[in-house]
């Protein structure tokens, strides 16, 4: 079988997600109001004290790793809902399809990291990065990360019959190495160690989002073929 | 008992035993249940 | 049946041997053990506990070897055996996990402290617990088997992270596996005789247990097979 995939067709696919994602802004909305919803109950919980630097980098990937689950969830089930599965079979290579919805995946993530981030450092005092090199490459290596194994177990989820409930509990095992080490460069990066002292932490990042990856481009096919 | 109380050790090495009794004696009479069912099914 | 005769003495000896077998300072016949500084009597669980985590991860591969084995093949007795490699696992891991748990509570003093050790056997729970929460959410027999065996895939690479990860936060006060970071063998010979004796017995169990439980679906397969037509 002929495996090539297609970047252009990726490309269409992942423009396609966005321009519906633009149209019923179902996912933006829902992870919007999930960040929000979630730093004011942190807030309310921490009132006056001031949390210490592990606690506050676990809060704050506490935040992506669910909210990351309640947006990602749907990455495929909405194609089921609808009963576009089929036009999808017809039109495009599984690898396509899946490098189209990682993408859509990574940029979603993104935007909501960014805002997540940004939102913590103006609610949460406490919360001071010396070292802002090791904090940005963390976000941006975590992000990729755990869009990319969102994507795949999201591409399982959908062919279930729970298909919400059981996905941060398939998830978790698959992220925690991933939130383990990324929590430990947070708080270095809280620390204000140098660079150079953390650059262990992102090769293991970058080997998990290299591996994740790799795997489920060769598994998706037995996941997306019926 | 006497005996018993100073060395808790066999009291534990006996309920042990017992237990691996229990466990191989269970897994033989499956092990036969199961040798007569399938000598049923290919019969039929 | 011999070999079933030879299990059943074998592991009987084992047990008599590992929990009753004397501990001296210093070992002078072959039916005497050494004394572990700081452990004592609690090191007598290196016999069955070691064991049970062994069989865990055994189980653990075995399923994953027949879940590829399933995608490759499509041929459902491959799933059968993976899911039957997968439930076995699962007891023995609760096993590992219960006996290290009151062993800890005797020696740090906690059931549970997070020791990489308890962290990675939580891990691989975790997976076990979820492999069965997604088979059981799913109907079809296909896509169940293949699905669960990409599950069980991708969750299997995630293992080795840990392996790089977990000492780079925490240091772990777990005895030594059975071989230690010089991959040295460090045991009196009695002790290694008993030990070794018992991870072959404990495997003899699991794979014992992991026949007899395929031959029963094999059969429960055809069954339903039959009534189908």
């Amino acid at each position: 079988m002929n495996k090539i995939f297609n970047i252009n067709s990726a490309l269409t696919i992942f423009i396609k997600d966005f321009r519906s994602e633009l149209r019923t802004r179902y996912a933006l909305n829902a992870l919007i109001m999930f960040v929000i919803t979630t730093l004011a109950i942190i807030l309310f919980a921490v009132a006056n004290e001031t949390p210490s630097i592990e606690i506050s980098a676990g809060i704050l990937w506490i935040v992506i790793f669910f909210s990351a689950m309640s947006g990602m969830a749907r990455t495929f089930v909405s194609e089921e809902e609808r009963g576009t599965v089929m036009t999808l079979h017809l039109i495009a290579k599984p690898s396509t399809v899946f490098f189209g919805k990682l993408l859509f995946n990574l940029i979603l993530l993104f935007l909501m990291n960014i805002f997540t981030v940004v939102l913590y450092l103006i609610l949460i005092p406490s919360f001071i990065i010396k070292s802002y090199d090791i904090f940005l490459l963390t976000i941006f290596l975590g992000t990729i990360g755990l869009s990319a194994a969102s994507t795949i177990i999201a591409a399982i989820i959908a062919k279930s019959n729970t298909k919400g409930t059981l996905y941060p509990v398939l998830s978790f095992p698959i992220l925690l190495p991933l939130l383990m080490i990324v929590i430990k460069s947070t708080k270095s990066a809280l620390e204000g160690i140098e660079i150079a002292k953390a650059m262990g932490d992102f090769q293991v990042m970058i080997a998990y989002f290299v591996v994740i990856t790799a795997v489920s481009y060769l598994l998706f096919d037995y996941v997306w073929k019926d | 008992m006497e005996f018993l109380n100073q060395n808790s050790l066999y009291i534990v090495l006996i309920i042990t035993v017992i237990c691996w009794f229990g466990i191989f004696g269970y897994l033989l009479s499956l092990d036969k249940k199961i040798k007569k069912l399938e000598e049923k099914i290919n019969k039929e | 049946m011999v070999f079933k005769i030879i299990l059943g003495i074998g592991l009987t000896l084992v047990i008599i041997a590992g929990i009753a077998l004397p501990m001296v300072s210093n070992p002078s016949s072959f039916f005497e053990l050494p004394v572990v500084p700081g452990l004592e009597d609690k090191a007598r669980i290196i016999f069955f506990h070691v064991p049970t985590a062994w069989v865990c991860v055994i189980a653990f591969i075995t399923s994953l070897i027949y879940g590829i084995q399933y995608l490759r093949t499509k041929e459902i007795l491959y799933d059968i055996k993976s899911v039957t490699a997968a439930g076995l696992g699962f007891l023995f891991c609760i096993l590992a996990t219960v006996t290290g748990a009151i062993w800890s509570k005797f020696t740090w003093g906690a059931f549970w402290n997070w020791d990489p050790r308890q962290t990675s056997i939580f891990v691989l729970l975790l997976i076990y617990g979820a492999y069965f929460a997604l088979r059981s959410s799913i109907e079809v027999e296909e896509k169940r088997a293949s699905l669960s065996a990409v599950y069980s895939i991708i969750a299997g690479l995630t293992v080795p992270f840990f392996i790089f990860i977990i000492p780079r936060i925490v240091s772990s006060l777990h005895p030594d596996p059975i071989i230690n970071p010089q991959g040295k063998i460090h045991m009196n010979p009695t002790m290694l005789v008993i030990f070794l004796s018992s991870l072959t017995g404990f495997t003899a169990v699991y794979y014992w247990m992991f026949n007899l439980r395929v031959r029963f679906s094999k059969l429960l397969y055809q069954q339903q097979m039959k009534e189908q037509e």
